[in-house]
């Protein structure tokens, strides 16, 4: 199958984990704040099905500092991604650690995760801070996307200003060989962040925003009535890419919504892999 | 007396499909031991439902868009639409599925049988469907017997 990826997952809910690692309720509950109930990885895949797509990239934030808690380690996501080829890790290690660049080099170089996200409202650091810089510098040298968390932040006691799309500008100017995603179209600061794509071949941005109606009338209102859809499809079609947030939402809503917006069928195709791909440096 | 109950998980793999449950029903009543009573069958989610029809896929197809005719997953553009599409707290995520909730009452939630002489007492047509509104997911159903033993 060459269907498509989902570049914005977290594996929060899957049940097979919570049976080997008991200790995942807790960030499951108490720190991501999600209430559905715990499913076998087969319902995870049966939704990338349903969607059409094939493979769907894990998050983990590491909040160890700020939450005392970890929603997923790095070691878990390697671990679920042997248990199924259709998943593709990241890693996530505290920017604010001196050791961070060689946490995440053992990640990728160890583990064989793909990808770095990042997550400042819940790790409570601000992109441009310079104590980062050593990380990104690590997260370049290994050929790594760093996909960071943008705009709003749902869970209690996050902090909306460290996901202001300006706070990622130094990040995209001092790297510019630094492939970076800003999830959520970093909503409500829409048209910030496609500024910032727009200026920075770099930045790419990904369609996880639901943020209240339902996924149909919110990507409608932030992918036409804020910036026109054209502006994407002409302009940032190469700087797209399909994410989800599931289990926050269904991946197959989400991806109904990003299809029935109007993009011709060679965008669909950069949206769903062809841009997802280019980040994962060229293989899923 | 007997009363047993017994909790049954339905893998869906769509977003709705009926999926033919009776099966278990007549199992959890042999199992049991119960010569004469009643079987109920419930699930345990406010977007999927039990519904007893015959057991052929062309009504499975009308069953399904026939509810979807009546509660569609999504309000045409420009009305008013459902009032469930906003945040939830305590879920952490949208809630945007009036639509499968509707469907849901419509269609019911459970259903029970008589036993007599150990067997479930059913129509030469009557089929036992778990219909799913907002698959796939893993769901669960509970059956219970009540009755008399041989």
């Amino acid at each position: 199958m060459n269907l498509g990826i989902d570049f914005h997952t977290h594996p929060l809910l899957v049940r097979e984990m919570v049976a080997r690692h008991p200790e995942l309720v807790k960030p499951a509950r108490e720190t991501f704040y999600i209430g559905n109930t715990f499913q076998p990885i087969r319902t995870f895949l049966l939704e990338l099905d349903e969607a059409g797509l094939d493979k769907a990239v894990l998050l983990p934030i590491d909040a160890q500092r700020t939450r005392a808690d970890m929603v997923y380690n790095n070691e878990q996501v390697a671990e679920l991604c042997a248990m199924e080829p259709r998943f593709i890790g990241f890693a996530s290690v505290d920017p604010m650690r001196p050791d961070a660049p060689q946490l995440l080099e053992h990640a990728i170089k160890v583990l064989g995760l793909r990808g770095l996200k990042l997550a400042p409202a819940m790790q409570e650091f601000f992109a441009d801070d310079r104590m980062a810089y050593p990380l990104y510098e690590k997260a370049l040298e290994l050929g790594i996307p760093i996909l960071f968390h943008a705009g709003m932040s749902w869970e209690p006691g996050s902090r909306l200003a460290y996901g202001q799309p300006l706070r990622f500008e130094n990040v995209a100017a001092d790297f510019p060989q630094l492939r970076i995603v800003l999830a959520h179209l970093a909503w409500p600061w829409v048209t910030e962040a496609v500024a910032l794509a727009l200026k920075y071949p770099n930045v790419y941005l990904d369609t996880s925003a639901l943020y209240f109606d339902n996924p149909r009338d919110f990507l409608t209102y932030a992918m036409t009535h804020i910036v026109p859809l054209t502006v994407f499809e002409r302009s940032l079609r190469n700087q797209i890419v399909f994410g989800s947030n599931y289990p926050r939402v269904e991946i197959k809503n989400m991806a109904r919504a990003v299809r029935g917006l109007g993009f011709s069928e060679e965008c669909q195709k950069l949206v769903f892999r062809e841009n997802a791909l280019r980040l994962l440096g060229g293989r899923a | 007396m007997i009363i047993k109950m017994e909790r049954i998980e339905v893998q869906s793999t769509k977003d709705m499909e009926m999926i033919d449950i009776t099966s278990h029903l007549e199992r959890v009543v042999k199992e049991s031991g119960l010569h004469n009573g009643i079987v109920l069958a419930m699930t345990t989610h406010t977007s999927s439902g039990l519904i007893v029809t015959e057991g052929i896929e062309c009504l499975e197809r009308d069953v399904v868009a026939h509810l979807d005719r009546l509660a569609p997953k999504e309000a045409p553009p420009g009305a008013p639409g459902y009032w469930h599409n906003r945040y939830l707290d305590f879920d952490g995520r949208l809630g945007f599925n009036a639509g499968d909730h509707l469907k849901s009452i419509l269609g019911g939630i459970n259903c029970f049988f008589a036993v007599e002489n150990g067997k479930v007492v059913r129509g030469g047509r009557q089929t036992v469907y778990f219909v799913e509104y907002d698959g796939p997911l893993a769901r669960t159903v509970i059956i219970q017997v009540m009755g008399e033993g041989a």
